[in-house]
């Protein structure tokens, strides 16, 4: 086979070259491949141990919150409503831990409250006895009582020894001519303030309105009233 | 050779790329496929290759291997089909059309020859006679020795000389 004839692998060559048909690459593949070929902006290189170094920070400042003093009101009466609140809060959220107790009938509870009560409101037709427990706020043994209204409010009656607790003057009510509790708020509830012998004593609800602070006013009567606690020794 | 001036020297050579990716798959979106496939990897493998070597060769390389891994691949799970019987005409890759639904039929003897010739004797002529690569070259593509080449081009001459012979007598 010379060099020259149709057949030669020179001539076939050449058919391959001229014969076969060329294929050109579609517009849009081209665009694509060009857009994947534009470099991404790359990251700066300072940013991820600056991201890092942010990060370790937020964890240690979040980890070290608890230790963190809290700001802690000056005024006494002050302190003792925002513990007596977040007592209040707790049962509200999570329920009175022993709901079944009637604090005249349980030794335990004057024995682990340090308070007694000679006389102690059961509830009537307005106020529904709901339970007693011993509480501990601000290094104090003390007792509470929880009442549930029929508008579903919770309202908790706090008894803690705290001898001659000062009351702020200007946030005290007359009531009937016979008290001057100080009503005070913290955190959106309401409280009654008042001394009782040795005692400090609290009636928490989330009653803040005008309406609401009157029907308060009644409630905090009918437990002045009828209960009585003194310390247990 | 910075990023963007390889980006560029490589997209010179998508017309012959796509060219070639067209007679190893005869099938549009399969090629354009095996293309986009090919300049993915270029790019993300652009630091291993040599500057002062082939470019095109490089690239036409990556395409061959990126083609026969996928055509394994087929060629695999056709043998593994249930039924025993190879699904030749399964999509090269899984997002790609159907394709016999765009298959690109043979127009001249000599296309319908260059297409029943097997892989290795279409991808040695395509390269060394269509697209004038040196032998150095086409063995680089292929891996394989220079003899090898010449000796596959001969064969591959001699079938398509053969085939062509076939249709001359129809």
């Amino acid at each position: 086979m010379s060099a020259h004839s149709p057949d030669s692998d020179d001539a076939l060559g050449a058919r391959l070259r001229t014969e076969l048909r060329r294929y050109t690459a579609p517009v849009y593949l081209r665009g694509s491949i060009g857009q994947s070929a534009e470099p991404t902006r790359a990251r700066p290189a300072w940013l991820a141990p600056a991201l890092a170094a942010a990060a370790t920070a937020l964890v240690l400042v979040l980890a070290s919150i608890p230790f963190l003093p809290r700001i802690l009101p000056a005024d006494p009466a002050e302190r003792l409503v925002r513990s007596v609140v977040a007592e209040h809060t707790r049962a509200l959220m999570w329920g009175t831990r022993r709901p079944e107790g009637v604090p005249t009938a349980l030794p335990w509870l004057t024995e682990q409250s340090g308070i007694a009560l000679p006389k102690f409101f059961g509830g009537d037709d307005r106020l529904v006895f709901v339970g007693a427990e011993p509480v501990y706020l601000e290094g104090r043994r003390g007792m509470a009582l929880y009442y549930r209204d029929g508008d579903g409010h919770l309202v908790t009656y706090i008894a803690l020894p705290y001898p001659g607790l000062p009351l702020p003057e200007a946030r005290r009510v007359q009531i009937q001519n016979r008290w001057r509790p100080a009503l005070m708020s913290d955190s959106g509830f309401s409280a009654w303030v008042w001394r009782q012998g040795d005692l400090a004593c609290f009636i928490v609800a989330d009653m803040v309105s005008e309406s609401d602070v009157e029907r308060f006013k009644d409630y905090f009567v009918r437990l002045r009233v009828s209960t009585d606690p003194v310390p247990a020794n | 050779m910075s990023s963007h001036e390889f980006h560029r020297a490589a997209l010179e050579h998508l017309d012959a790329l796509y060219n070639f990716a067209m007679y190893l798959t005869r099938n549009p979106p399969e090629a354009d496929d095996l293309v986009q496939e090919t300049y993915l990897r270029a790019f993300r493998f652009s630091h291993r290759f040599q500057p002062g070597t082939h470019l095109r060769a490089w690239l036409f390389q990556i395409l061959r291997n990126t083609f026969l891994t996928f055509y394994r691949l087929r060629e695999r799970e056709s043998a593994l089909a249930e039924d025993g019987v190879p699904a030749w005409d399964a999509p090269m890759f899984h997002d790609a059309p159907d394709e016999s639904s765009g298959a690109v039929e043979a127009h001249t003897d000599l296309e319908r020859a260059l297409q029943r010739l097997p892989e290795e004797f279409r991808t040695v002529l395509l390269l060394a006679e269509v697209e004038g690569m040196a032998l150095e070259d086409v063995a680089r593509i292929l891996a394989c020795p220079v003899g090898t080449v010449k000796s596959r081009i001969f064969r591959a001459k001699e079938r398509l000389r053969g085939l062509l012979r076939d249709y001359s007598k129809e």
